[in-house]
């Protein structure tokens, strides 16, 4: 390759913003700012970097590997945040703790993580963060879940669907029966993956009856309307599930108050990859986008290994998946407005620059030529920037 | 991104083998298209009554398919899938397309112990599976990928042995190779891309009901 063409490099997984696409994630993230505003929730900026012991303290040491590490001066390690929630539970049991609760926090930013690169799915990516602290009820789960389909409608998706578990579910129906650990370990690592194949294989060498191996086995095919929920109490035998169950329906029940419901489902299968969920936990998907695109739960006890106990729940949503998808739909991108380019001729500098603050006070989008220039030639680079040509003679 | 059709369920099938197989099985029940081959010069042959699309790709590509959701479901050997280290659930075991993978050295220059192999070359097809394999032994490898007719690697001195499938072993015994090591059983597997499976969730659940029932494991 001939080095006049030569792009200088960046590092894997990192990408650049050119203007348009950095105006629509601008426009984006303001627009979801202002909503999330306006169901009352503060906003808050975290550090980019954090001691690796905070970030891992509960159940991050799966994704350890994937996360981005470096040290400080005196050898301590550091890494790049990989989530919002762990940084914002950090801040509330600590520096937030007095506050009154429940306490409503929103962060927007880059967050990193070693990932094999994909559109929509890179090394450093941009996430909003939102999260409820303070309340264990059902009435917070349903306002969290109808916040994030607020968000995915505010960022112009059409058509789009949560789906919503609950982890205590799952360890019901697995503490009914006589499993070891290590045996429940197994089916939940086969149920996060979906494999189907090989969770079926582990349910039969297990030395359990057989109404107790057909429970199992359809626990990854639980997903449809409220109509589930009835078939789900069917296999729940223990008060755990039950409970768990129970809340579900709760959480429903408001959604269908919030006017949302129809946007979501149930899917009692649902694993998520970070450990801390304890209670609800959901994920969201759009035709079009081959990974969720936002996700979230309850997590009681994440803000205890802070050394301060409060129930807790939220979800995060990728801001370049929700461009993703919604370019995927179809969805019409903020165009920016039409600007105004001003030329002058020699000697009338001072008229033109009146001229463009004039229009500027009047909110449109301005550039000022930096010489004096024929009308022709104005015309010529108002053309080339796509924008209406004012000359000032 | 590729946005296949809401209303069409679009099935990956691989080329070769597993095709005439995986066909016969859809075709029981209920789902085929006219003209469905993997000789076809058509590469996407759909029933429009069945609202069902079939994709016929080479067998390696079946995973990316389905993985980036080109195709809501595929079928792939278990070999294949293992080795593209694709995120897709896997929902049924097939049964058919069964061999294993194992590893073979020319029988005359046989050493006496596994281990005695460490820091050698070994010529595959699935360099993946081949040092998940020989890491488990703590066996650093040399891996040459070849593309087919891996037997070839150790007559000529290109390696010292090789990772490969087997279904008779017939070919291994016509090139003078022993198996030494059993590395794991593969079948053909019923794939489905993550965001399919939820939001198509009623069709793909209702396919495999109906593929247990034909093959008589309900």
């Amino acid at each position: 390759m001939e080095n006049e063409n030569m792009v200088l490099e960046i590092p894997y997984g990192t990408r650049d913003f050119l203007p348009r696409e950095a105006a629509e994630k601008r426009a984006l993230e303001t627009r979801l700012a202002r909503l999330f505003g306006g169901w009352g929730y503060d906003e808050i900026v975290t550090p980019t970097i954090e001691y690796l012991d905070n970030l891992t303290l509960s159940g991050g040491s799966v994704l350890e590997p994937h996360m981005f590490k470096l040290f400080d001066r005196t050898n301590r390690t550091l890494a790049l945040r990989h989530e919002m929630t762990t940084p914002l539970a950090r801040v509330a049991s600590s520096r937030l703790k007095d506050e009154p609760l429940p306490l409503k926090l929103f962060a927007v930013g880059p967050v990193f993580r070693y990932e094999q690169s994909q559109t929509g799915r890179q090394c450093e990516f941009y996430q909003a963060g939102v999260e409820l602290m303070g309340s264990p009820s059902p009435a917070a789960d349903a306002e969290v879940l109808a916040l994030c389909v607020e968000t995915l409608r505010a960022a112009g998706l059409k058509d789009f669907r949560l789906y919503l578990g609950q982890v205590e579910f799952i360890n019901g129906i697995m503490e009914q029966y006589p499993l070891t650990e290590a045996q429940q370990a197994e089916l939940r690592s086969y149920l996060e993956k979906r494999n189907l194949v090989a969770l079926e294989k582990a349910v039969d060498a297990m030395q359990i009856p057989v109404p107790a191996k057909q429970a199992l086995k359809k626990l990854p095919l639980l997903s449809g309307g409220e109509e589930m929920l009835e078939q789900a109490y069917g296999m729940a035998l223990s008060e755990k599930s039950r409970r768990a169950l129970d809340n579900l329906s709760a959480i429903y029940r408001l959604l269908k108050a919030y006017g949302v419901a129809d946007a979501v489902q149930f899917d009692l299968g649902i694993i998520r990859d970070f450990g801390y969920y304890t209670g609800m936990v959901f994920e969201g998907y759009a035709p079009g986008l081959g990974f969720s695109l936002c996700g979230g739960g309850r997590y009681d006890h994440l803000l205890s290994s802070f050394g301060n106990p409060c129930p807790a729940t939220g979800f995060a949503v990728g801001i370049e998946r929700l461009l993703l998808a919604r370019a995927a739909q179809g969805g019409a991108a903020q165009t920016a407005a039409t600007g105004v380019y001003v030329g002058y001729a020699a000697g009338r500098d001072a008229s033109a620059i009146e001229k463009a603050l004039a229009l500027r006070a009047e909110g449109r989008q301005v550039e000022l030529a930096m010489r004096p220039q024929s009308e022709q030639e104005a015309k010529r680079s108002a053309d080339a920037r796509q924008a209406a040509v004012v000359y000032v003679a | 991104m590729n946005q296949p059709d809401k209303e069409y369920l679009t099935v990956a099938l691989p080329k070769g083998k597993l095709f005439g197989l995986s066909a016969d099985l859809f075709a029981k029940i209920g789902y085929t298209a006219e003209g469905l081959s993997d000789q076809s010069r058509k590469l996407i042959i759909t029933n429009e009554e069945k609202k069902i699309r079939f994709i016929v790709s080479k067998t390696a590509d079946v995973p990316t398919y389905v993985e980036y959701g080109a195709a809501d479901i595929g079928v792939i050997g278990k070999d294949v899938l293992l080795e593209s280290q694709k995120d897709v659930y896997e929902l049924l075991d097939l049964g058919f397309g069964k061999c294993h993978l194992m590893m073979a050295v020319p029988k005359d220059r046989k050493r006496a112990r596994l281990a005695d192999y460490a820091n050698t070359r070994v010529a595959t097809k699935f360099p993946h599976i081949a040092e998940r394999f020989f890491s488990q032994y703590g066996m650093q490898m040399e891996y040459i990928k070849l593309n087919g007719s891996i037997e070839l690697g150790p007559i000529v001195g290109l390696s010292e042995s090789i990772v490969d499938i087997v279904e008779t072993g017939t070919t291994l015994r016509e090139n003078n190779l022993e198996e030494i090591a059993y590395i794991m059983d593969a079948t053909a597997r019923l794939i489905a891309n993550r965001v399919s499976f939820k939001l198509k969730f009623d069709r793909i659940s209702a396919m495999v009901q109906d593929l247990k029932t034909v093959m008589g494991q309900n």
